[in-house]
């Protein structure tokens, strides 16, 4: 892939995580634990990390995260995320390579559990409250739950685009 | 392949089921402890409580309405962003507390 088509690639991907992310917005929570989401923008991010690299990756999150805080207007929200965005590309980063890409999933339930454990690491620093730890275990379950949904999204998502790009290296350009 | 998609399934299923075991967890207690910041700012002995009533805590960051009953407490209404205290309801005997994030409120039941 060519620079600037990179480039592209990775403005598109952000847009759409950002989509993504505010569409999810609406949707309100199914689980009344706070910080529970379905994190769909995950997908984007991991497959991303899969197609274009772990640096790309992280400057697509970091983009989103960002753009996120201004789209939502809480600046007060953009430190769990950021919190939780910086320790699930950790975990994922580490691990994307050593897992073959049908265990994509996996990859995507520990990204997700590292990010609900920044998060609560973060909540527990700010409000100086350690008795938050007690929903470390609901987080872990609900990590896992949205994780393997997401890393399945980005499984399918992985092997869609990457028949487009076969396609396109053999010169099928549309 | 198929060895470690099972593994990988069975131990995430077996720690997702922990981890929301959590929730029945009970603690023994009826005194509800509120505490803004780190700092505590009151305790209310739910079993104590006759009458059902209101107050508001605020602080500069923002307010939450709380509502005490027998028994029981909750957030009834806030003026943060995301409501998530609101929809979290009622505590009486839980280890889980109620959190309102942006405003660093947390209600803790203890004995």
């Amino acid at each position: 892939m060519s620079k600037t088509r990179k480039l592209v690639f990775m403005a598109l991907l952000t847009a759409l995580e950002l989509t993504v992310w505010v569409i999810e917005g609406q949707i309100p929570a199914p689980v009344p634990v706070p910080g529970v989401k379905l994190g769909l923008a995950s997908v984007v991010t991991l497959t991303a990390m899969v197609l274009l690299g772990r640096r790309e990756a992280g400057g697509i999150l970091l983009a989103r995260v960002l753009l996120s805080a201004l789209f939502a207007g809480n600046v007060s929200a953009l430190l769990y995320s950021a919190t939780g965005g910086a320790v699930s590309w950790c975990v994922m980063a580490l691990l994307v390579g050593r897992f073959p890409e049908k265990l994509l999933w996996v990859v995507s339930v520990l990204g997700a559990i590292g990010h609900n454990a920044g998060q609560l690491a973060a909540a527990v620093a700010v409000t100086g409250t350690p008795a938050l730890l007690w929903y470390g275990p609901a987080l872990l379950a609900a990590a896992i739950v949205t994780g393997a949904f997401t890393g399945l999204g980005a499984m399918y998502l992985v092997r869609a685009l990457k028949k487009y790009q076969i396609n396109e290296a053999h010169g099928k350009e549309s | 392949m198929k060895r470690k998609t099972v593994f990988w399934a069975a131990l995430f299923i077996l720690l997702a089921a922990l981890g929301a075991g959590t929730y029945l967890l009970p603690r023994n207690g009826s005194r509800a402890v509120i505490s803004v910041d780190g700092q505590l700012w009151d305790t209310v002995d739910l079993a104590a409580v006759k009458e059902p009533y209101e107050f508001t805590v605020e602080t500069e960051r923002g307010w939450n309405t709380l509502r005490v009953s027998p028994g029981q407490i909750q957030v009834v209404d806030a003026d943060c962003p995301g409501h998530d205290c609101v929809q979290q309801g009622a505590i009486s005997d839980g280890v889980i507390p109620i959190v309102c994030l942006p405003h660093r409120l947390v209600i803790e039941i203890k004995r």
